[in-house]
């Protein structure tokens, strides 16, 4: 085999986050000689999922300032190690994300067969955390009603405004239609909350549930971006089976996604090699020299790397394991509907204050994951709190978590574990690429729903690579191959 | 080809010599895999290309001759006919086989080479349900309001229809009758445009046509129609070019054919059509068959579309065959 | 010429090309198909042939074409000629009627080489659910302790093949949910687990059918071949043949169920609509629980039009009730005891509450024409011509059902004019204007 030093590589691929590893399955039919390094001991960069070790030695890099995008990384443990089980038994993920049925995700990881290695799970009820007002009382977790079914079944609204909330749906579903662009059009750029209180007459509780639908993470979504987004949630229900828009990867999310691209990468004949970055890069002529850190020098046409230090949007996040399985919140809510997995839970802006009593305009959002996504044992769940970053925002996170707790109770309060804390940036659009030869891929995306702009990048990049024998009709359009699951009539003999 | 000039544009004309061409290549795929897979159907497709030609004004584009040895050749002793030879006998197949036979007014030749009327006739009581009035399809068991029409239909056109129990036949859909005015697959079923059809029609042969709910029916049926000019099956589903077919006839039989929108309805059947290689399909865009495209025809047959022969709405063929055989 | 299979639907046209080598492998596995059949063809029309081989060929066959409907027939003579424990009771038919062996001479030839296919003319009355296990012929003698065994044995193995032959069907249902001979060839296998095996077991397999049918309509719950077929195990289940108890409670909870995951599932309405009747009979219902069970009903309807005006399913069932408040005749009736003055009230208040609907859906055009309707069903149970405001209102509301839908003008311009006709009539019979008469 030729050395390393030896190759003139078509594309030297760095990092392994879902957007460089999907570009490696794009490319994994391609007979491009690809060599895809990663500085990181494990796959998934950004959107990685960790045992409780590898989630410790990765806190330390945070701290020794390597890991870009993600600062302030911190473990507690409240009583030691006390109901945890062995580290391995755990898959948390940095940077979980759900995928709408609707999502051009899903359809390339169909197309290009890779869905095959992917187990996905179903996404839930989407609830709202409502305080009580008497203090004897527990605080609810009130279901939002988002599909036609769901408000007829819902008693948490009066039938006047069942109407008006029927009306908003129906309207999103052809909302780019011409008269209804017409109504909305005038509203394109403020808040969503305003575009629902003038045309709809929603009052404050109704324009709460709309908005987290959205998962907008400062709650001010303007009313395009929030069209679209209720949209695509909406549009999404019930494509893959009854009861539910959205699907989660089993074993720790995009980072589930990222592997098995990085598998087909390697099939394809992608050399991999991890713990391996770049020391220095020179270009001469139409080469790119690169110096690895494993002391390789190697010659390559193209670099593609994720981008580092891209300002974007803070986020505080704050992953929780809880022993307590919370049944109640993973019920499939109607018949035929599978058994979900996750299940969102919005805290309205205005509830939350910090240290020094200063109350946040912003939703902090919860999303509890059930032991069937194998992101942890039976009997627990692991739950990850959002928030948009302000100085602070760690203690409304830890408040959101103990009402949690607290609304969750049945016959005791579930108790905590186990807690990741960290801050990080990040950002949905990317970076132009300044020369031809080097391409940028984003940082992981703050969103909590996948978004398909990440997707365009990669596509660009692929287009790069394949230079003039790129069809685009082509793109991330695989057949099984040989020895993969297979339903020829010859099975049957 | 006696295409008139019409006012629509271009784009939206029956492009009938196209349709011709499409029903006479149907018999010469035999390099094609679903041409094998489709071979239960044979008989019926042949009912249904044939019926398809002789209301686009060319019932000689299949060979008359051919076309009684190939349906002769799916007889069998007990009179019943299969789909294709070396299929079992059926009530579906045995219907086009009768129907074939009268629309080119060849029951002669079914006397002289085949086992005759008579044999037709007994094959077909046979499979009469005698103590619900109800028909199946074959000795196996299964029941349908589809069989029951498909006997009424063959029995009446062969001049048969006292040797089976109309009365019970008549109790039993009357039994499948639902309280929106339409009818189901068996007593309690939902409504259902194909069952509706299979339903009134029978009735209608029986002479029994007072049983129906008309006013009630004739609303559910116009309903039926969508914003696409289509007309759908069910509450709440797709349109669909048979339809145009199975609703429309209905409404045709109880006198209310006006109660949809004719022009956009015609509008959606000349949009599914593939202008090019011939044929219709079930909606605008999607792949052709000769089913959709005999129903998209006949469809537009009632709807008076110019250039067409007469359908006739109880029996699903050329009105003169039927005039010339029942003098209706 | 009402079936469907065969034909195309909801498949993008696209315009195909086939390259040599394309073709070439469509033309290889039209000779595998093709061999596979004659195979099959001239196994059946040998003498003596293996049941079991004739079997297996048809597993293979149907794999690649389940609408073969002959296949089906020849698996079932296999087994019914060999593979079950004995020749069916109720089941005439022998390998010779197999048309395989029949027609592939020519059919003008009347020396066809089969006895009599005449099947139809020796079938038994269709096997009905309560038929039980008359066929044995063990239910007269006291059978010794080896006859016993004989017949476990054989139960025992019959169960297997028949489910076996379920399983077989499955995947194949999935593939093809609409398909006529699949959904027909279960139930003929259904029927022959009553005939041949105990109760007890065929009540397991008729109750693992029922769960089979909740999954088809959870695939696609507008499935009305699987609504059929969920009806007819639910009547075999709660038949004498299986020992059986009405499930009308559980499948008027499945309707709910149903409908609340899909609320405009109009299979559900209606099968809802159907399964009343014999809900308050069974519940022992008096008057008061009757009407308790109306206003349930109808509110539940009610919630439902409130996030739904513009869905017909919803309106159908509507409909349905209020029929059943004013039209007490010829229909089974929800409340057989309501006076007129219960009637008119009921309709009174209906009345209102869709005017209340407008004040929000002033465009949905299924309210108008429910008010229309509703508004004559009053008159008539009151037996009286429409007030003027009344007839305003009628008025009315036709111009705004020719302005929402004018695909239906024809109809609504009837309407105006029966409306016409209407008023000139005289007196209108107790129990209904003509319009409600069916």
């Amino acid at each position: 085999m030729e050395s390393l030093a030896d190759t003139l590589w078509d594309v030297v691929i760095c990092g392994t986050g879902l957007q460089q590893s999907l570009l490696a399955l794009a490319l994994s039919r391609s007979d491009k000689k690809i060599l895809h390094i990663d500085p990181h001991s494990f796959y998934g960069g950004g959107e990685a999922a960790f045992s409780l070790q590898e989630a410790e030695s990765w806190v330390g890099e945070v701290a020794a300032g390597t890991e870009g995008s993600f600062t302030d990384a911190s473990i507690t443990k409240p009583d030691g190690s006390t109901g945890l089980s062995f580290p391995r038994a755990y898959s948390l993920a940095l940077a979980p994300q759900m995928i709408h049925a609707r999502s051009e995700l899903l359809s390339q990881l169909v197309s290009s067969r890779a869905y095959r290695q992917v187990e996905f799970l179903a996404v839930g009820s989407f609830f709202i955390f409502k305080p009580s007002t008497d203090p004897s009382q527990k605080p609810e977790l009130v279901r939002i009603p988002s599909t036609r079914e769901a408000v007829f079944a819902t008693t948490a609204i009066t039938s006047k405004a069942k109407r008006g909330l029927m009306k908003f749906l129906k309207f999103v579903m052809d909302y780019n239609s011409e008269t209804r662009s017409e109504t909305w059009k005038p509203y394109a750029d403020v808040p969503l909350t305003e575009f629902l209180f003038k045309e709809f007459k929603m009052d404050q509780e109704l324009q709460t549930y709309i908005i987290t639908l959205t998962l907008s993470l400062d709650g001010k979504i303007s009313t395009r971006d929030g069209l679209a987004a209720i949209s695509r949630h909406l549009s999404s229900m019930g494509v893959y089976g009854v009861g539910f828009a959205a699907l989660y990867p089993k074993w720790g999310g995009l980072s589930e996604i990222a592997q098995v691209s990085c598998r087909a990468g390697a099939v394809g004949g992608t050399v991999y090699m991890l713990g391996t970055g770049i020391k220095e890069m020179n270009t001469i002529e139409d080469t790119i020299e690169l110096q690895l850190t494993s002391g390789d020098t190697i010659k390559t046409k193209k670099l593609v790397k994720g981008d580092q230090g891209f300002p974007g949007v803070g986020i505080s996040r704050l992953v929780a394991v809880i022993n307590s399985p919370l049944k109640s919140l993973f019920e499939p809510t109607v018949e035929g509907a599978p058994i979900p997995a996750v299940a969102a839970l919005a805290f309205p802006p205005g509830l939350l204050s910090d240290a020094d009593g200063k109350v946040s305009e912003n939703p902090t959002y919860l999303f509890a994951h059930s032991s069937d996504t194998g992101e942890c044992p039976s009997g627990q769940s692991v739950l990850y709190l959002t928030t948009q970053y302000a100085p602070g925002s760690m203690v409304l996170l830890q408040k959101a978590l103990d009402f949690f707790l607290e609304a969750a109770a049945d016959d005791s309060t579930p108790k905590c574990l186990y807690q990741l804390r960290y801050d990080q940036r990040g950002s949905d659009e990317t970076p132009a690429s300044k020369d031809a030869s080097v391409f940028h891929l984003q940082s992981p995306s703050p969103s909590l729903a996948f978004n398909d702009s990440a997707l365009e990048s990669v596509r660009e990049a692929w287009k790069a690579v394949m230079g003039d024998t790129a069809v685009d009709a082509e793109y991330m359009t695989f057949t099984d191959r040989e020895g993969a699951m297979g339903d020829d009539d010859d099975v049957y003999d | 080809m006696t295409q008139n000039p019409k006012k629509l544009p271009e784009k939206l004309q029956l492009a009938t010599s196209a349709h011709v061409k499409y029903i006479q290549s149907l018999d010469t795929r035999k390099d094609e895999y679903d041409y094998w897979l489709t071979e239960h159907l044979r008989l019926n497709g042949l009912y249904w290309g044939l019926t398809a030609l002789h209301l686009l004004g060319e019932p000689d584009t299949l060979p008359r001759p051919e076309t009684i040895d190939f349906v002769l050749s799916c007889q069998h002793e007990n009179g019943g006919f299969g789909a294709a030879p070396g299929h079992d006998a059926h009530m579906l197949s045995t219907v086009s086989a009768v129907q074939i036979l009268a629309t080119i007014d060849a029951f002669d030749e079914l006397e002289s080479r085949g086992k005759g009327k008579a044999q037709v006739g007994k094959y077909i009581a046979n499979l009469q349900n005698r103590q619900t009035g109800t028909f199946a399809g074959d000795e196996w068991g299964e029941e349908d309001t589809r069989f029951l029409y498909g006997a009424f239909n063959a029995l009446s056109l062969l001049g048969l229809l006292r040797l089976v129990d109309v009365d019970k036949a008549v109790s039993h859909i009357a039994a499948c009758a639902n309280i929106d005015g339409g009818y189901g697959v068996s007593p309690g079923a939902e409504s259902h445009s194909g069952q509706i059809f299979t339903c009134v029609a029978a009735l209608t042969i029986a002479g029994r046509q007072d049983l129906i709910d008309k006013e009630r029916l004739g609303r559910w049926l116009s309903e039926r129609q969508t914003a696409s000019g289509g007309l759908n099956g069910r509450p709440e589903k797709m349109e669909d070019v048979c339809y145009s077919w199975w609703v429309l006839s209905s409404l045709e039989m109880i006198g209310k054919t006006h109660w949809v929108d004719k022009q956009q309805l015609i509008n959606f059947i000349l949009r599914c059509q593939d202008t090019e290689k011939g044929g219709i399909s079930d909606r605008p865009g999607d792949m052709v068959d000769v089913w959709h495209t005999l129903f998209g025809i006949t469809g537009l047959s009632l709807l008076d579309y110019p250039g067409l022969e007469p359908v006739d709405e109880v029996y699903c063929m050329p009105k003169s065959a039927i005039t010339r055989i029942l003098g209706r | 010429m009402a079936d469907q299979g065969g034909s195309q639907h909801g498949i993008a046209r696209t315009s195909r090309v086939r390259t040599e080598a394309q073709r070439q492998s469509d033309l290889d596995r039209i000779q595998k198909y093709k061999d596979l059949e004659s195979q099959l063809r001239s196994l059946v029309q040998s003498q003596g042939a293996d049941p079991q081989e004739i079997y297996t060929l048809t597993t293979r066959l149907l794999r690649l074409n389940p609408e073969y409907y002959t296949v089906w027939n020849v698996r079932r003579r296999a087994l019914i000629s060999g593979l079950f424990s004995r020749p069916s009771p109720g089941s005439s038919c022998s390998k010779a009627s197999s048309s395989f062996s029949a027609s592939d001479t020519t059919t003008t030839s009347t020396a066809a080489s089969s006895p009599s296919s005449s099947t139809a003319a020796t079938r038994p009355s269709p096997p009905s659910p309560t038929a039980g296990r008359s066929g044995t012929t063990l239910d007269n003698n006291t059978p010794s302790e080896n006859e016993n065994k004989e017949k476990e044995k054989n139960e025992e193995e019959d169960l297997k093949l028949l489910e076996t032959e379920l399983n077989f069907t499955i995947p194949l249902l999935l593939e093809s949910p609409k398909c006529y001979w699949i959904w027909s060839y279960r139930l003929w296998l259904l029927r022959q687990a009553i005939e041949r095996l105990s109760v007890a077991a065929a009540k397991r397999i008729w109750e693992a059918e029922l769960k089979l049918a909740g999954k088809m309509l959870s695939k696609d719950p507008r499935n009305f071949h699987a609504w059929g077929y969920r009806r007819h195990v639910v009547e075999t289940l709660e038949s004498k043949a299986l020992n059986g108890t009405s499930l009308v409670e559980q499948e008027f909870a499945y309707t709910t169920r149903m409908i609340e995951s899909k609320l405009s599932n109009f299979s559900a309405w209606h099968s809802r609509s159907k399964l009343i009747p014999r809900l308050l009979d069974e519940r022992g219902a008096d008057e008061n629980a009757r009407r308790g069970f109306l206003d349930q009903e109808l509110g539940y309807i009610r919630r439902a039009l409130n996030v739904g005006p513009e869905d017909q399913s919803l309106w159908y069932y509507h409909q349905f009730l209020v029929l059943n408040i004013v039209s007490p005749v010829g229909h089974p009736t929800i409340v057989p005891g309501f006076s007129l003055e219960d009637r008119v009230t009921y309709m009174t208040r209906e009345l209102e509450e869709m005017k209340d609907l407008l004040e929000d859906y002033d465009d949905e055009k299924l309210i108008y024409e429910a008010l229309l309707e509703y508004t004559l069903y009053l008159c008539g149970l009151e037996g009286r011509k429409p007030e003027p405001e009344e007839r305003d209102d009628l008025v009315k509301w036709l111009t705004k059902l020719k302005e929402l839908d004018p695909m239906r003008n024809g109809r609504w311009a009837d309407l105006e004019r029966d409306q016409a006709l209407t008023e000139l009539l005289p007196g209108v019979e107790q129990g209904g204007i003509p319009i409600l008469q069916r």
